[in-house]
């Protein structure tokens, strides 16, 4: 019965071309943009590190100027980074499992005997623990130690994007490389891994690629190195020295810690709160006690990842669907009624009410479905577009390139769903054509 | 006299209602859409098209990284800016701490009088070292006062960045001193309390952030960026940038084996970047509610199409009767009206509420009702257009049709 109804059906939905391609377009089109946007909002939105949400914590304290809030618009969040010297002490405490502090820089890479032109690469100076904290993989080698981090040693961690361009993808640890000519050792190589957003530091641009190189922490009063991302102070202070900017009141320095369960998520922020009571007394943290521990998903609420444009962008497609389909359903009403004569006759002839609902489904269905594979590659198109736009300068890393990266579950949740919506769509039609009395259409028009 | 024949219209739709109460309920989407679309595109338009103050069409950018052990910033620097002066077609050339508009940058809070400043007194202004080629090379009028002198330059200062004289824009000068017609001359304070004389009062000039309510309060320092890295800011004659851009590459490209020349660019470049997703969130509703329109205007078009055909008999008899071809095509577009209107009612109310949320979320002025009323005519003509081609074949049905019985 399947085969014979979607024979009738293709031959339906030839005998008017015209009408067929509008519904085709409506729902393709519909779907379409609904990809599009779903794939731009998740991949702006999701939480990449869901699977260790419960124990990934980032830190922050409030010591911010007495006088104001550091946010305007949410005067009860703490500043989203640390001063140098909280970090430091908050560091030396063992209650985390993993602790990580770190920031973004930026450095020359070059290599003795010039075989590759000096290149500058975004670094991010951090401890050892921040591979091991986001599952960071590795394609040679691993992180290093904790004596490195403190010595600081000079070992490095690159990318594999690097390795290809600096070793053309050998194995290169052990190799010697130049930061801003200073001579460091490859302990690893760390595979491709493009975490959307950047949770973990979300300072500038949430769609940057991870940085290309790594370095330990130490490193910073030995080199004085500065941040490439934000450094926000509120304290006017006469800052003379490297030495002077560290034991200044800016913030520049990004904390998370691993805490595997309740208790040790308490005796921390325990460990927290007494240390801000010990700053009070010397004259710090003269705001009220708030020190957060906040979880991947709401740290991305928190820091506004998801901008009001993208919530705009999101409504405008859901109503975008709905008047795709609202046309689908209405063109789909015209086309069944238009030939209930026919439909009339087989009434007549003896097919029942359900019978005729199945016939009619099949047809929404061949519609439906066509029009999604038509909505899918329109989407992909939408997309390579939508890429362009963003794109400013292709020679340039980062950016919003990680568009480039189309999760599949987002595009075939948003392809079921839009199917879905379709078929739905569909029904009313189908079984309004099925309570048509065959005798009003049997008559002499 | 013309008889509408509302009545009559208005009853036969009632009787075939889904169709065209599905076509009401996109035109109400459609209009809701549309008219909060234009709004919000129309702020990012006039957001991208704010005068800047500078000559940001014939401006480059150049940045020259040193990382060698033994770099020397200070003689590089100098070797460099000299021989950027001698390409011919540079107008003016500086060193710069920051790229105006490129959503990087240094601000501080000042403030009219020394000591402590509540935050509404402590004025923020984004912050630029340049030396005394500086304003001539952002292409920026003085109002009043005048440039930076060559002995007035002071050297690179590893953390603080304030100097004892500034040139500013006449924007914070008010914010400084709200009574003060021309405040030249007179002294505002940084937040250690050092004084800072103003020299020069700037027209107008944008500084880093694009989103920042305070992209107007320039501060311009006569002093030289601190080292490793030097921001090279070029101004050159009016269709001479590609041409001085490639020469820079040539000339600094392998000057000096100790740094890395990291690029050159165009201004433009920068306010591209910065202005990126205003532009693109622009095009995006743009494009988008053009297709939602375009299918409702398909919707509109295939509901009347629809009613043509399913009553060709009826009007060959209305013709057959005497109605005229004009009577037949005034009964469709009538129809069409009716439902189109219903939609623009209901969509007006949808219009205020999405404007609402809209305007809560973007802390925008509540919905203009210009919008609404521009909204409502857009879609009434559009209603028109899609519904007249159906409504002129219908007039286009002979009379004959009414005598025969298939």
């Amino acid at each position: 019965m399947f085969g014979y109804y979607l024979k009738l059906a293709t031959r339906n939905l030839r005998r008017n071309l015209g009408l067929t391609a509008l519904m085709i377009g409506a729902v393709a089109l519909g779907i379409a943009v609904c990809v599009m946007t779903l794939t731009m909002y998740r991949a702006m939105s999701g939480n990449p590190i869901w699977w260790k949400n419960d124990v990934l914590y980032a830190v922050t304290m409030d010591f911010w100027d007495p006088q104001q809030p550091y946010w305007d618009d949410k005067p009860e969040l703490p500043p989203e980074q640390l001063t140098y010297r909280d970090a430091l002490a908050v560091f030396a405490s063992d209650i985390p499992e993993r602790k990580v502090i770190m920031h973004k820089a930026t450095g020359i890479l070059s290599l003795d005997g010039k075989q590759v032109k000096p290149e500058r690469v975004t670094t991010r100076v951090t401890t050892k623990d921040f591979f091991a904290m986001f599952d960071v993989p590795f394609q040679y080698g691993g992180a290093w130690t904790d004596a490195a981090d403190t010595g600081p040693e000079p070992v490095m961690v690159i990318s594999r994007r690097m390795n290809d361009t600096l070793f053309r993808g050998e194995n290169s640890v052990g190799r010697r490389i130049r930061w801003n000519d200073n001579e460091f050792r490859v302990v690893g190589v760390r595979d491709h891994w493009l975490p959307l957003p950047t949770f973990y530091d979300v300072n500038n641009g949430s769609l940057e690629e991870p940085e290309d190189v790594y370095i330990p922490f130490g490193w910073n009063a030995a080199l004085e190195i500065y941040s490439a991302g934000n450094t926000n102070g509120w304290k006017p202070e006469d800052i003379t020295s490297y030495q002077g900017f560290l034991d200044s009141e800016n913030i520049w320095i990004q904390m998370w810690v691993e805490l595997p369960d309740l208790a040790a998520h308490d005796r921390f922020r325990n460990f927290l709160d007494n240390y801000a009571t010990e700053q009070k007394k010397a004259g710090r943290y003269q705001r009220p006690l708030n020190n957060r521990l906040t979880r991947p998903d709401q740290w991305l609420v928190d820091n506004d990842v998801v901008g009001n444009d993208d919530r705009v962008l999101v409504g405008l497609a859901f109503a975008f669907l709905a008047v795709c389909l609202l046309n689908t359903v209405g063109l789909l009403l015209a086309k069944f009624l238009n030939g209930a004569s026919i439909t009339g006759v087989r009434r007549a002839l003896g097919a029942s009410r359900r019978q005729v609902f199945a016939q009619h489904l099949v047809e929404v269905g061949v519609t439906s479905g066509l029009g999604a594979l038509l909505g899918l590659a329109l989407g992909g198109l939408m997309l390579v577009g939508l890429r362009a736009l963003y794109t400013v300068d292709p020679a340039d890393a980062g950016g919003t390139q990680a568009l480039a990266h189309v999760d599949l579950t987002s595009v075939a949740t948003a392809l079921v769903l839009a199917l879905i919506a379709t078929m739905a769509a569909g029904l009313y039609p189908a079984w309004r054509i099925g309570r048509i009395p065959p005798a009003t259409y049997l008559k002499a028009q | 006299m013309v008889s509408w024949n509302i009545r009559p219209i208005a009853s036969a739709l009632w009787r075939n209602r889904t169709g065209a109460i599905l076509v009401a309920i996109q035109i109400a989407i459609g209009l809701a859409v549309l008219v909060n679309a234009v709004y919000v595109v129309k702020q990012r338009v006039d957001k991208i098209s704010r005068p800047t103050g500078m000559d940001t069409a014939n401006m480059i950018f150049a940045v020259s990284a040193g990382f060698a052990r033994d770099y020397d910033y200070d003689a590089s620097w100098r070797e460099d800016i000299a021989t950027i002066r001698e390409i011919p077609g540079v107008k003016a050339a500086s060193m710069i701490s920051n790229i105006p508009l490129s959503g990087g940058g240094s601000s501080s809070g000042f403030q009219a009088k020394p000591g402590e400043a509540t935050p509404e007194q402590s004025i923020p202004g984004n912050t630029y070292l340049v030396d005394e080629q500086g304003v001539a090379a952002l292409g920026i009028t003085l109002s009043s006062g005048r440039p930076f002198e060559p002995q007035e330059i002071l050297p690179p200062s590893e953390t603080f960045d304030s100097a004892s004289q500034a040139i500013v824009t006449k924007a914070f000068a008010k914010s400084l001193f709200p009574d003060d017609a021309n405040p030249l001359g007179k002294s505002f304070f940084d937040g250690l309390g050092k004084p800072i004389a103003i020299v020069g009062i700037i027209e107008h000039m944008h500084g880093a952030w694009v989103g920042w309510d305070k992209l107007d309060h320039v501060v311009l320092f006569p002093r030289i960026k601190s080292g490793p890295s030097s921001i090279y800011l070029v101004r050159t004659e009016p269709g001479r940038r590609d041409a001085v851009m490639r020469d820079m590459e040539a000339k600094l490209g392998n000057s000096n084996p100790g740094r890395l020349l990291r690029w050159v660019r165009p201004m433009d470049y920068f306010i591209h970047q910065s202005y990126l997703d205003d532009r693109n969130m622009a095009i995006f509703l743009t494009s988008v509610t053009s297709a939602l329109l375009a299918i409702t205007a398909l919707g509109i078009f295939g509901l009347a199409t629809f009613n043509v055909s399913t009553r060709i008999r009826q009007i060959g008899t209305r013709r057959a009767v005497g109605a005229r071809r004009l009577d037949i095509v005034r009964h469709f577009l009538v129809e069409n009206w009716m439902v189109t209107t219903a939609g623009v009612v209901v969509g007006c109310a949808g219009a205020l509420a999405v404007g609402y949320w809209i305007s809560l979320k973007y802390e925008l002025p509540r919905l203009d009702l210009y919008y609404l009323v521009g909204g409502v005519l857009a879609i009434w003509l559009i209603g028109l257009f899609a519904a007249l081609q159906p409504a002129r074949r219908a007039s286009a049905i002979s009379p004959a049709v009414a005598t025969r019985t298939v």
